[in-house]
């Protein structure tokens, strides 16, 4: 009997075996473009702790192709996107990025939100000459040295810790403070904040950590009143942030503290901590326009949102997707519809798009920088409603 | 800086020791570690919020309705986890919860997780702190220690002076002797599962409006409420509680005279030395119940 | 068998690049659980340090080689050495420590090793991890994925030779002797501490090396990848598969990695999957699928093979 089982393995390896042998889908003249489709894939979180550096970034993505889509396609071809998970981790990038690539067989990749699991896939799309557009993802060495066909939309971190570090400073802060988590989203700001510190011959005062679940902050809000600093720099998200502003105010210590793009909802942050005053010297940066900005142009994106993803309450985060959707549009309208990978790649290089409807400023590529957008804006909290009080746009 | 680092440092205590309470009440009468614990005080917080912000009830009826929510879900996992498991090894208990704390993990994830930003729940009291003997407290933090401070009480009194508590305690003492005196063991079983899931519940309802929920928070806390018990000696109440303020203060003063980088670790530290110098905890009950 | 060899060895031939990266982490996923299953089957001992000695094994092939500039065929055993020497150190005070108490230690020390990985940058990096180039496997293979294949399955055999070779003989014997009755196995002259430590070594040694490849599979090393998910990951696969049982080890690494794979539309659902599995299996089938073949396969003989019973 026990050959009956080999028997029955050996079968289930053969099975197995032709099911690979089969011939791979027959070659088309250009990978994951036919003549009514165009395949593109994301490749980010799409699940877990940190799904809204993925999963809302993408419906934001999508929306703007199911747009396109209800228009009528580019050039006579509907857009197509196939999302994979990373789940914000490199060990499951590297598989998701395969898959993406040989099995799906996409024409190019648009999306990438966490460095760590960007940085894992970065070696299969380059070696396999896929074009891809960064959504999220903040690693300057994703773009820099410039690759062919890898380009961002979004912000690299240490714009937004430069930015920040310059915003406190303009705000006339002498002594400055550090408060970030330690995991691989701060990390991705944190060592460039020093770096920035670095630039300017600065020294933070205090340099403090935060975990992420933590619900009691007082240590920290005492380590930093003890520096005497009088501006905080934070890397957090909001749960850690709310802490921190909240027991910082319970003690009775008012610096300026100045939040990243983690912190989309000043808001919803005064709401969840509930003291009126504890946000008074509190500014945030995001590369976007406010989400509750009243402007036509994000606001019948928040109704196409809504429209698609009724599930989805409206976030900075659609708005990184709204605008590189935009963004990859405009490409695909301009490289006509004779496509190839290395076509596209050099339409993208040149791609601009003046004013995307959700970010703070211009997206533009040129052939020797793949970081194509560097602009942010603050915001504040003024009577109780969330208000752009300035712009920040680096240099092209 | 001291006084600020104790009264911070006893608020998170009286958290971590309602969290250890419930801990010990199931360990002690079923000789197991509930490792699925901590996603009872992630429920708790949630069911929280679906009757107090989404369904709009007063926050007291919510707050008692979150905590039977927890009870519930403690008989739940005593139908499903532990009495069908109730004679297999020590080995496949943990497993079972393991599996059984991811399980919940993800359906919280499912339900409250994964649409928008965290969930909060407004402050209850007026927020702003207030000034005892020149140090900031907010008021929030006092309902904390008072409802632990009342919880600890109730639990005290219903283990010594009522008939369910006796049961309670003669079938953790011996189970097969309870049975012998008439004692229903697998009733007692029920309810302490769901009595330890509406302590954690409890705290997670306390602690709600000082913090915003999301699904990660079991396997924290769950740590902190192990460094605990370990200190206190597993199996002892009274040392889970001594044990949870302990870890508080610890964590605080770490956190402000060290690094603060230390608050997060310091719990692991401590249950690693502990166990290893001192496994019978500060109040000396190891080895009364092996699993 | 022959055939499901031949199959493997063939399957750089006939698969695309993502089939044979998760052939390759199947593989490697059968180290890791054959290790852990040494230890939570066979001795009975429940620890949780599997994932972050898998972690030590990969940073310390990552530093090896990339700070101090060692080849691949060195740091490779010399990272598995160090998680073996990391276990060990552990295991010496853990081994003091029953049941219960062995867990709680281990998660603990899961939770701190975490920690250090993410906060000695001198050393790891923080958490953005250490970046590795590609292995050169030079005239042995034409790519490094095809090199990494090979080279996984080559330690992928050897250790299930090995490990089943060990079950059979007298420190396998020892080894269940342990998990039935310590007590009794002490009363038969077996040295606790001494066959215990054996089965951490082993199992650490197993993890350090499977994380060395695991570096070189991803070219990045990184703390999140060495998480508690990590930990219930291979829980799952050697409950699943079969506790207690080598080949119960093999079918729940390969059975799972194909779950992940072929579920991946599914993410939403992987923790409610994997707990649900954990739970299900143990309420339900105590022997994984190990105990279906079992019973449906006579004939199907595995030594010192039984569901754990309550002592």
């Amino acid at each position: 009997m026990m050959r009956m089982g080999i028997r029955t393995l050996k079968s289930a390896a053969l099975a197995l075996a032709v099911a690979f042998a089969a011939p791979q889908a027959m070659a088309q003249e250009v990978i994951g473009v036919t003549d009514d489709e165009i395949l593109i894939g994301a490749l980010g979180v799409l699940t877990g702790p940190l799904f809204r550096n993925g999963k809302t970034i993408y419906d934001g993505v999508e929306t703007v192709y199911n747009e396109v889509n209800a228009a009528g396609g580019i050039h006579g071809r509907k857009l197509r996107y196939v999302r994979e998970d990373d789940v914000c981790k490199p060990d499951q990038a590297v598989p998701a990025v395969k898959k993406l690539i040989y099995d799906h067989k996409v024409f190019l990749i648009h999306g990438g939100g966490c460095s760590n699991a960007s940085l894992a896939a970065k070696p299969e799309i380059e070696k396999a000459g896929v074009p891809w557009v960064i959504t999220a993802s903040t690693a300057p060495q994703l773009t820099d040295p410039v690759n062919p066909m890898i380009f961002t939309t979004m912000l690299a971190g240490w714009m937004e810790t430069a930015g920040q570090l310059q915003r406190v400073i303009d705000l006339g802060a002498k002594k400055i403070a550090i408060v970030a988590q330690h995991d691989a989203w701060g990390e991705s700001r944190y060592t460039p904040l020093l770096d920035a510190f670095k630039a300017k011959g600065m020294e933070p005062v205090a340099d403090e950590e935060l975990s992420p679940e933590a619900t009691d902050a007082t240590p920290v809000a005492l380590q930093l009143q003890a520096a005497g600093a009088d501006a905080i720099i934070t890397v957090l998200f909001p749960k850690a942030a709310a802490a921190l502003l909240r027991d910082m105010y319970k003690i009775g210590y008012k610096p300026i503290v100045v939040g990243g793009s983690a912190i989309g909802d000043i808001k919803g942050l005064n709401d969840a901590i509930g003291i009126d005053g504890a946000l008074a010297k509190f500014q945030s940066l995001f590369p976007t326009k406010s989400p509750l900005d009243p402007s036509e142009d994000v606001q019948k994106w928040k109704a196409a949102v809504a429209k698609y993803y009724p599930d989805d309450e409206f976030m900075v985060w659609h708005m990184f997707g709204i605008a590189s959707g935009q963004f990859m549009v405009k490409a695909l309208e301009d490289a006509g519809r004779d496509l190839t990978r290395e076509k596209i790649a050099k339409v993208l290089a040149t791609t601009s798009v003046p004013d995307p409807d959700t970010y703070a400023g211009p997206i533009a590529c040129t052939p020797e920088d793949h970081q194509c957008y560097k602009s942010m804006a603050w915001f504040a909290l003024k009577d109780g409603e969330q208000v752009q009080v300035g712009e920040t746009h680096l240099s092209q | 800086m001291l006084p600020f680092l104790l009264t911070s440092g006893i608020t998170t205590g009286a958290l971590y020791a309602m969290v250890a309470i419930g801990l010990v009440l199931v360990y002690r009468s079923t000789g197991h570690i509930n490792f699925s614990h901590g996603e009872l005080f992630m429920l708790g917080g949630f069911f929280a919020y679906t009757f107090h912000v989404t369904v709009g009830l007063n926050y007291v009826v919510a707050m008692l309705l979150a905590v039977i929510g927890s009870f519930f879900v403690g008989v739940a996992s005593d139908r499903i986890v532990y009495r069908p498991l109730i004679k297999a090894p020590g080995l496949s208990m943990v497993l079972a919860t393991v599996g059984f704390s991811f399980l919940m993990k993800g359906i919280g994830r499912f339900f409250w997780g994964g649409k928008g930003e965290y969930l909060s729940i407004k402050p209850i009291v007026d927020p702003a702190p207030l000034w005892i003997a020149g140090i900031p407290i907010l008021p929030q933090q006092l309902i904390v220690l008072a409802g632990a401070l009342a919880c600890m009480i109730m639990f005290t009194i219903f283990f010594r002076s009522t008939l369910a508590g006796k049961m309670m305690q003669a079938t953790a003492e011996n189970p097969r002797a309870a049975y012998l005196v008439g004692i229903k063991v697998e009733q007692v079983y029920t309810y302490t599962w769901g009595a330890g899931a509406a302590v954690a519940g409890a705290a997670a309802v306390l602690m709600a409006p000082l913090t915003l929920l999301s699904p990660d928070v079991g396997f924290t806390l769950l740590l902190k409420a192990f460094a605990a018990t370990i200190l206190g000696g597993l199996g002892s109440m009274v040392g889970a509680v001594v044990g949870g303020f302990i870890v508080g203060i610890t964590e605080a003063l770490a956190g402000g005279y060290i690094a603060t980088s230390l608050q997060e670790v310091s719990s692991f530290i401590i249950i690693m030395v502990v166990l290893v110098f001192r496994p019978s905890g500060l109040f000396g009950v190891y080895g009364i119940r092996r699993a | 068998m022959a055939v499901g060899l031949v199959f493997l060895a063939t399957l750089p031939f006939h698969a695309n690049p993502y089939l044979l990266f998760v052939g390759n982490l199947a593989m490697l996923y059968i180290v890791l659980t054959v290790g852990l299953n040494l230890l939570i089957g066979y001795t009975g001992m429940l620890a949780f340090q599997n994932a972050a000695l898998f972690g030590v094994g990969a940073y310390g092939c990552a530093v090896l080689r990339v700070t101090l500039g060692l080849p691949y065929w060195l740091s490779l055993p010399a990272g598995g050495l160090i998680a073996m020497i990391v276990g060990v150190l552990v295991a010496l005070p853990a081994l003091r420590l029953t049941g219960l108490y062995l867990a709680l230690a281990t998660v603990a020390f899961a939770q701190f090793t975490l920690w250090v990985f993410l906060h000695w940058y001198s050393v790891t990096g923080g958490p953005a991890g250490i970046q590795m180039h590609p292995v050169d496997f030079g005239v042995l293979a034409s790519t490094a994925e095809y090199g990494l294949y090979y080279l996984t399955m080559a330690i992928m055999l050897a250790v299930v030779a090995l490990t089943w070779n060990l079950v059979r003989s007298r420190i396998g014997r020892a080894f269940v002797a342990i998990r039935e009755s310590e007590v009794a196995a002490e009363a038969l002259a077996i040295d606790l501490t001494r066959y215990k430590t054996i089965a951490y070594a082993i199992s650490a040694l197993y993890a350090g090396v499977a994380g060395g490849l695991f570096a070189a599979m991803l070219g990045i090393v990184v703390p999140e990848s060495y998480d508690l998910f990590q930990v219930i990951a291979q829980f799952a696969m050697v409950v699943v598969g079969g506790i207690g049982s080598v080949w119960g080890a093999v079918i729940g690494a390969v059975g799972l990695i194909w779950v992940q794979e072929a579920l991946r539309a599914f993410k939403e659902f992987q923790e409610i999957a994997f707990g649900g599995m954990i739970l299900l299996t143990v309420l339900f089938l105590r022997g994984g699928a190990m105990s279906l073949i079992k019973r449906h396969i006579k004939g199907w003989d595995e030594p010192l093979r039984r569901i754990p019973r309550k002592r």
